[in-house]
């Protein structure tokens, strides 16, 4: 068995040691660029989703090119958009399948003809 | 992009947070599944970066699992939704969409546990924590269901994209490996091996630090 002190092993010994260092190093440098990349990546979709939603483009919802996805959400619950009606004046016409968000004027209208012709028989 | 029928995003906040954090969720989960996979296939092109490949699949599953909380947890926050703790935790339970809903907790659930079952591997047994956590493939498939069936951005471009361009080769990967053979690329020759190199290399170190 060589000494202890013997200069080869003692080179061995720091070469090991080196090795093992640098090896913790790589891992915690890892660790550190997937956890910023983590953070990166969930705030680059927070703003898409964001910039998507206060556009008036987001799937569930903006009115009018995806309405039909919308019409499948809303069997169980009534639009999202219930929050912040002030926001969307203008569109509320557009939209006929929400009668229960909206009281749009040919939900009003449509009760009026039949007294006339009950009343009119 | 129209502005007509733009929305005060004050009162969705939990809900945009829910969304992002689920899709950062599915991309992770993916590039985890990758590094895996690539962590089982020992050698060949990744030969001499097999810790640092194992590092990255340790990082990316907790960033995966930490994301998987914020995307459940942000929904007790959402007002229109209004889910309970047992409506989130629960599979099957929700009003929302049950079935996907359901499929996502249970996939939530499924890689908690065996991502986290890691940790306990000396008491699980080496051997059956490793045919165990392939299973993680698996509740993988069914966080991609889950998105896909309940996700609201699911028709979106820049969403199916960030879902494709990271999964493609996972799910290449995983098709490899299951043509292969799941228990044929770390044969209990070779995991033994390593797991005494391993050993080998920890005692030699506590030696030398000694």
């Amino acid at each position: 068995m060589p000494p202890m002190d013997d200069p080869g092993l003692l080179e061995a010994k720091g070469l090991a040691r080196a090795k093992i260092r640098a090896k913790r190093r790589r891992v915690r440098t890892v660790r550190r660029r997937t956890l910023r990349g983590s953070l990166v990546l969930f705030a680059v979709v927070w703003a898409i989703v964001f910039a998507q939603l206060v556009s008036g483009n987001d799937p569930a919802l903006s009115r009018a090119p995806v309405a039909d996805r919308r019409t499948v959400a809303h069997k169980v619950r009534p639009p999202r958009t219930e929050f912040a009606p002030e926001a969307e004046p203008e569109p509320l016409e557009e939209v006929a399948p929400e009668p229960e968000f909206a009281p749009e004027p040919e939900v009003e209208v449509a009760p009026e003809p039949e007294p006339i012709v009950t009343g009119a028989s | 992009m129209s502005l007509a029928g733009a929305v005060s995003a004050g009162p969705h906040i939990f809900w945009i947070t829910s969304r992002a954090a689920g899709t950062a969720a599915l991309a992770l989960s993916s590039l985890a599944v990758c590094a895996g996979l690539l962590v089982g296939a020992r050698g060949g092109a990744l030969k001499g970066m097999g810790g640092d490949v194992k590092a990255l699949h340790e990082a990316l599953s907790l960033a995966t699992l930490a994301a998987i909380a914020v995307h459940g947890a942000a929904l007790l926050g959402d007002r229109y939704l209004h889910p309970s703790m047992f409506d989130i935790s629960v599979p099957f339970t929700g009003a929302y969409r049950p079935f996907w809903t359901g499929i996502g907790i249970v996939a939530g659930w499924g890689i908690a546990a065996l991502g986290l079952s890691y940790y306990a591997r000396t008491s699980v047994g080496q051997a059956r924590w490793r045919s165990l956590h392939r299973f993680t493939a698996l509740f993988w498939l069914l966080g991609i269901g889950h998105t896909l069936g309940a996700g609201t951005d699911a028709g979106q471009p820049w969403f199916l994209a960030m879902l494709a361009v990271p999964a493609a080769p996972a799910v290449v990967l995983l098709l490899r490996r299951l043509g292969r053979g799941y228990g044929k690329t770390v044969s209990p020759v070779s995991s033994s091996t390593i797991d005494i190199a391993t050993a080998g290399q920890t005692s030699a170190a506590s030696r030398i630090s000694s």
